[in-house]
């Protein structure tokens, strides 16, 4: 009696450590902004896969390039085809760590993430500012960094390299629960 | 008399090149609602090939208006667009399907359990199937 008692005991805390290990969010929010142009470029993916390991702050996220939604369809359509070339490269992914991860708090903490970005097929070593609140069920992140397009091996045709800003500014809004098959 | 004749040729032809260029630069993104789909599948079969091959998946789906039906898991809503999740026979995939600002404001009427069609737009594949701007058929 005791030893099933135990076993069942056992099962219990496995259970409960798992469904406290993983946080995550399916519909992440990304937006990017250039305002150096003639026309503002701006694009948003509310289709952002994040996810938190709780046990030890370790931090990925991955993001479909066809997701960027812009407002202009012609410019949907560069930005796929010749920018980021998303048949080639259909994923952006971070791989990262967040730094004293247990000192997030019931408030705005503000923390920095270190890791590596890949985008285009290039990958780049990067530490982001970040805005953490942590709550029994929820880990919300937001921030935002700017990016060199360069970094990434991202070409700019010379024709409209003056209309098109080499740096764009990334913002992001991350709502992570836990997870459960 | 000649030499007006030409430049009133020479200026209509600026004018409808700007016109063109103008409608070109505006091009308005595709209407899922009255675009015709281009692909007719259940949830179960795009997830089976998305997890089989993604790359080949990729090449058949992508940027493709896909008709799909299957049964709803969840619903929900954030920043008041509507989010359909659809089951599959898969262990945790399953297919994410993102509103139109229109369609979201249907959700009300659907219920969790229900087979539903819907068409959208394929982006890709990350821990499920992602489809955006659908509209519900039935």
């Amino acid at each position: 009696m005791k030893i099933i008692y135990t076993i069942l005991m056992c099962f219990l805390f496995v259970n409960v450590s798992n469904s406290q290990k993983q946080f995550l969010t399916k519909n992440g929010a990304i937006t990017f902004f250039s305002s150096k142009t003639m026309a503002d470029i701006k694009a948003d993916n509310n289709q952002v896969l994040s996810i938190i390991d709780a046990s030890n702050g370790k931090m990925a996220i991955i993001i479909l390039m066809k997701s960027f939604m812009f407002k202009k369809a012609l410019m949907q359509e560069h930005f796929n085809e010749n920018y980021v070339e998303s048949d080639l490269f259909p994923k952006a992914t971070f791989k990262g760590e967040i730094l004293n991860f247990e000192t997030i708090k019931n408030s705005e903490t503000k923390l920095e993430v270190k890791g590596s970005i890949t985008i285009h097929g290039k990958r780049k070593e990067i530490i982001i500012p970040a805005t953490f609140i942590r709550s029994e069920n929820t880990i919300f992140v937001k921030g935002e960094f700017n990016l060199l397009l360069s970094d990434y091996n991202i070409k700019i045709p010379s024709i409209v390299s003056k209309k098109i800003a080499k740096e764009l500014k990334v913002t992001f809004e991350f709502n992570h629960k836990p997870y459960k098959k | 008399m000649n030499k007006k004749k030409i430049i009133t040729i020479i200026l209509g032809i600026g004018i409808i090149s700007l016109f063109i260029a103008y409608q070109i630069y505006n091009k308005p993104h595709v209407n899922v609602s009255d675009t015709k789909s281009d692909i007719t599948i259940t949830a179960d079969q795009i997830i089976n090939d998305f997890s089989s091959d993604e790359t080949k998946a990729n090449r058949s789906y992508l940027d493709k208006i896909i008709k799909i039906s299957g049964v709803i898991s969840e619903l929900k809503v954030v920043k008041q667009k509507g989010i359909i999740t659809l089951k599959t026979n898969h262990d945790f995939g399953s297919i994410l399907c993102h509103l139109s600002d229109k369609a979201s404001q249907k959700i009300n009427s659907l219920k969790e359990g229900q087979t539903l069609t819907l068409k959208g737009i394929c982006t890709g594949f990350l821990m499920d199937v992602i489809l955006v701007k659908c509209e519900i058929i039935n």
